[in-house]
């Protein structure tokens, strides 16, 4: 069972909805004064109700004081990589520090193309976001002599200029559940970005999954604790305990502490298009989550 | 001609506070425009579209544009979506200052395209296609662009920009001028880079270009604005060099570039804070005089022929007053989509016409007035049933603008509502003050439209109707004057004002004396089972006349489904926060069936009116709809109604609660008369035919109509809505206040011929009749 001992950090996954438009950035701004530390975004270039994430990451990151923002998960392949990295080091510069990267290999590849995105296979799309990923990361790394060298199959960024350096080491955050992408996040993520709503078997499947991705961080050199774990969750706030997260704040604490020990999951991201919500999350349930672990870790 | 400025701000990395302070400071200096530069292979200087963002949100009303941005890294689509979501999340103040790219080996370092000259001008060509038809939001099929260098296949187009984003190129070879002359809305160049010893002369080739190419392609060159990219020095001593001396002589070099080389927007190159305030308070202020003396208004900016393509036969589009300019949709905006149907109605109006202030709508009201042959609407909230707030071909006036809800009198609960805003924001406005004021069952229905004729709430037993709290409403007439009316002030107009108000001149401000409410109320939601319909409605209606008036209820009955039991939607609200007294109300009213579903919450009145979304109205055809006032739900009025409803005759059936505080007012009072009825019956129908002939056996039954569910606008239901002595007041008095009826759109009272004979007008203040309750005197 293990516990990475990272500390805890709470969030949100609000749609974002371009009417109205300042829907999503309300939002935000509650769950920043209410101290939570991440607001998050799907990012569907392809959907016209949607307002474009990066825009609206930039726009939020500038409504806030100290929240962090984050793309869960950024479309790659609908935003270039070396484009994407200078602009999230210019956004982390702008806020003092609080952009984070969630990255997505891409899944809905009709819309993809349909926007002239090219198209992938699965597996094609898992070796783009790696190379993407070494694109990003170089072009970051000013301690590094010469220009960015990614001559890959899917991306070539040859002589590119690195920097500007990001204000703070931005979290690479990938969302995965097969075993490639798995790998993929054990080799090059800073975080593993999963949804419950995906999750089959419930919080019970993290172990299996966390156990790849330790054996893939290890094989590439580094200590399984390098990648937090993060969960998108949803639920629904009820009187009495009808399930995972279907329950009176109690159980809630009670459900995220234990998962948070069991399977070393440190962010909770909870979807949350409601003010209400988001304010009860915040109020009743994350303190007494927080306290759980701290009781219990010790 | 008004002048625009701008500024260019480096947007350096290594300091990105400065490059933010200073587009916060062209803000407060006055400066229309904050522009940047965009070269993403450039680690000095931050991501241009990303720092356009941030400054969105740290300022509020200056414009925003790149100049200009680097299309070869940024693929139109998914910058046609940004751009988008930037004016919509900035409120209308993106520009989209396009570069073709030039620096190709640091693009392709970047892993960016190589493009010749040609392909990098074929490209910009598609990219401005594909902006623009993804900003068109109001077409549904998607976009297939198949282009020599684009290609999109099949994306959805949205979300629909703020405003049209204007977008211009930087350019300064032919084909780029060109191309700008062609489909482009604005040309900038920079003042230095042009060929030194000859700039104003390559200026002038320039414009040349783009004249020509603009007018072979059936545009006129005003459309297209020249954007001037200049930087300079103050210096105390003057000097022959272009902008290096004082303000003065800045003024001197700058002006004739505008008066004679067309430039309608300069853009200062200045990273130094002093240099832009000298500029804004020095040079601005003369240059914008000397320029206005030399120029006439005619050379301002025309809207693009695309837009005027789209116009409408009649309307003097051009004529439009110019503080109404801005706000105007006419059919050829992006913004048309979302103003021209309403929340019942499909609408194809000729211009809509947004107003925010009382000298606005008299401005609207006299260029209305101006076209007495085109159909004219005025709409507050669009969710006009019976109101039609939109048209074919003719003139809308939108008050949405004019929303302010202001507390005059906290002891006398006294409010100030203008006719813009919504009842959900009434609702959540008067809450912390603990009152409310029953409106409708929907908060997103307009104040304006549901003030001029009833109101009837979820307060109703208890509160009355809307109009019955009103004390006093400040009208536009049809001859544009503005007059306050209340008991003791034009009272006669205040009287038609309450029940027929649409029909007399535009509401500008309502002032209501509202109640307090609990601050928590019961709130139930009942499924039931209404197999036996004619006894479940006369069930109900007894129950809910015999509930003390802390309740109100309303039921809904959709269309019969086959194989499946007929059930009834049963709304019900207790004006307590007690759960005893809660419960105790609305037992007998559970009791009347069987209950599938029930949800009984306590909860505010401002969040039961928190149901509506804020989105734009889609509204297509014409509903049909009729309304009737009953005394009670006789067994003869419920099985008139369940054949309606059995036989298909509606797809939506409502009766809502009247009685109760709605009848403690005198029937005189106010132009709705109908002081007799506990019940509002109303249903829609898809087919006119059928409804009417489902409703005609309820015709005898009725002591009187609800205009707002009515769409049948013979005058038999004008007479069944204004009983003969309040239609006859209503006539006289309509002759007197819009005697030429340009107030004509709904249930239009046509004004009295007596007065247009010359007969002496009745004194405004004489009463008309006594005390005895009028209209029809059935069931």
């Amino acid at each position: 069972m293990p516990d990475y001992e990272h500390d805890l950090r709470f969030g949100i996954f609000a749609t974002p909805t371009a009417q109205p438009p300042q829907h999503a950035v309300e939002l935000a701004v509650l769950a920043d004064q209410l101290g939570l530390e991440l607001a998050t975004f799907q990012d569907h270039p392809y959907q016209a109700s949607f307002l474009d994430t990066w825009t609206l990451l930039a726009y939020v990151a500038s409504r806030t004081e100290r929240i962090h923002v984050a793309g869960n998960v950024l479309n790659l392949p609908l935003r270039d990589p070396a484009v994407l990295a200078r602009a999230a080091a210019s956004l982390d510069r702008l806020s003092g520090g609080r952009v984070e990267l969630g990255l997505g290999a891409g899944a809905f590849w009709d819309g993809i193309a349909a926007m002239g995105g090219r198209r992938l296979s699965p597996g094609e799309a898992v070796r783009a976001l790696d190379e993407g990923i070494d694109v990003i990361r170089q072009l970051w790394d000013t301690t590094q002599r010469g220009g960015v060298k990614v001559e890959g199959d899917f991306y070539r960024v040859v002589g590119a200029k690195r920097g500007p350096a990001p204000a703070h080491e931005i979290g690479i955050w990938i969302g995965a559940y097969k075993p490639k992408m798995l790998d993929l996040v054990g080799r090059k993520a800073t975080g593993w970005l999963p949804s419950l709503g995906y999750l089959p078997g419930g919080v019970a499947d993290l172990e299996a999954m966390n156990a790849r991705i330790d054996a893939a961080a290890v094989a590439a050199g580094r200590a399984p604790g390098d990648i937090r774990r993060m969960l998108n969750v949803n639920g629904q706030v009820s009187p009495s305990r009808e399930g995972y997260l279907q329950g009176p704040p109690e159980a809630w604490a009670e459900d995220l502490a234990q998962t948070a020990l069991d399977y070393g999951i440190s962010d909770f991201i909870l979807a949350a298009d409601d003010p209400a919500l988001v304010e009860f999350f915040a109020t009743a349930i994350v303190p007494a989550t927080r306290e759980l672990v701290a009781e219990r870790r010790s | 001609m008004r002048l625009e400025f701008g500024t260019f701000i480096t947007p350096g990395s290594d300091d990105p506070e400065r490059v933010v302070a200073l587009a916060v400071l062209a803000e407060a200096l006055g400066y229309d425009l904050v522009t940047v530069q965009d070269h993403p292979y450039n680690p000095g200087l931050l991501d241009a579209w990303t720092l356009l963002g941030w400054i969105a949100g740290k300022t509020e009303r200056i414009r925003l544009a790149a100049n200009v941005l680097n299309l070869p890294l940024r693929p139109p689509a998914v910058l046609a979506r940004s751009a988008a979501s930037l004016d919509l999340l900035a409120d209308g103040r993106v520009e989209m200052g396009l570069g073709a790219g030039a620096f190709w080996p640091a693009i392709g370092a970047m892993g960016g395209p190589q493009r010749t000259p040609a392909e990098a001008v074929q490209a910009t060509s598609e990219a401005i296609d594909i902006l623009r038809e993804l900003w068109d939001a109001g077409t549904r099929r998607s976009l297939r662009f198949r282009g020599e260098v684009y290609t999109v296949d099949g994306a959805a187009r949205g979300p629909l920009p703020r405003h049209d984003i204007p977008i211009w190129l930087g350019a300064r070879k032919p084909r780029m001028l060109r191309l700008i002359g062609r489909k482009a809305d604005g040309w900038s160049v920079t003042y230095g880079f042009l060929p030194e010893g000859d700039r104003r002369g390559e200026l002038r080739r320039g414009n040349a270009i783009v004249d020509a190419a603009a007018r072979e392609a059936g545009r006129d060159p005003r459309e297209i604005r020249r954007i001037l990219n200049v930087t300079g020095t103050f210096l105390s001593e003057r000097g022959d060099a272009f902008l290096q001396g004082p303000p003065a002589q800045w003024v001197d070099d700058l002006a004739p570039l505008a008066i004679e080389d067309g430039v309608s927007t300069f853009i200062l190159m200045s990273d130094d804070g002093a240099t832009l305030r000298t500029f804004a308070q020095e040079v601005i202020p003369a240059l914008q005089e000397r320029v206005g003396a030399a120029l006439p208004a005619s050379s301002d900016l025309l809207r693009p022929a695309r837009v005027r393509a789209k116009r409408r036969e009649g309307i003097a589009y051009d004529e439009v007053p110019a503080s109404l300019r801005t706000a105007a949709v006419e059919p050829g905006d992006l913004a048309y989509a979302r103003v021209r149907n309403t929340y019942m109605r499909g609408g194809a109006p000729g211009i809509v016409l947004k107003v925010s202030s009382v000298a606005e709508v008299q401005e609207a009201l006299a260029f209305a007035r101006r076209h007495p042959d085109l159909p004219f609407g005025v709409r507050s909230g669009g969710h006009g049933i019976s109101g039609r707030s939109t048209n074919d071909g003719g003139i809308v006036i939108d008050l949405s603008g004019m929303n302010r809800i202001e507390v005059l009198d906290e002891a006398a609960r006294l409010v100030r509502i203008e006719p813009g805003a919504r009842w959900m924001d009434v609702a959540a406005a008067l809450e912390p003050h603990g009152w409310a004021l029953t409106s409708g069952d929907y908060g997103g229905v307009g104040v304006g439209g549901l003030a001029t004729a009833g109101g009837v709430g979820f307060l109703a037993r208890e509160q009355g109707l809307t109009i019955d709290h009103m004390r006093a409403a400040e009208i536009v007439l049809a001859d544009g004057t503005l007059v306050r009316t209340s008991a003791t002030e034009h009272p006669d107009l205040f009287w038609a004002i309450r029940g027929a108000g649409a029909n007399f001149g535009i509401v500008t401000a309502f002032e209501f004396q509202v109640d307090p409410v609990s601050p928590q109320v019961g709130w139930a939601q009942f499924v039931m089972d209404a197999s036996d319909l004619g006894g479940f409605l006369e069930r109900w209606g007894a129950a809910v006349e015999a509930a003390p008036r802390a309740l109100t209820s309303e039921l809904i009955i959709g269309a019969p489904r086959r194989g499946q039991p007929l059930v009834a939607m049963v709304l019900a609200l207790v004006d307590s926060g007690d759960p005893q007294a809660i419960v105790n109300a609305l037992q007998p009213i559970a009791d009347i069936a069987p209950l599938y579903q029930q949800r009984v919450v306590l909860t505010t009145y401002a969040d039961v009116m928190a149901n509506a979304s804020r989105e734009d109205h889609n509204g297509q055809g014409e509903p049909v709809a009729r309304s009737g006032i009953v005394r009670h739900i006789t067994p003869r009025v419920a099985q008139l109604a369940e054949e309606l409803i059995l036989n298909n005759g509606t797809y939506f059936f409502q009766i809502r609660s009247l009685g109760g505080a709605v009848n403690d007012v005198d029937p005189e009072a106010m132009a709705f008369s109908h002081r007799t009825g506990n019940f509002v019956l109303s249903a829609m129908g898809a087919s006119r035919a059928r409804l009417d002939a489902f409703w005609a056996p309820l015709q005898p039954h009725f002591a009187g109509l609800y205009l707002n569910f009515e769409t049948d606008v013979t005058p038999e239901r004008i007479a069944i809505a204004f009983p003969p002595r309040v239609l006859d007041r209503l006539r006289l008095l309509k002759a007197r206040y819009d005697p030429d009826n340009v107030f004509r759109d709904n249930f239009n009272i046509a004004p009295a011929a007596t007065i247009a004979l010359g007969a002496a007008a009745p004194d405004r203040d004489e009463p008309v009749g006594t005390g005895a309750h009028e209209g029809h005197d059935h069931a």
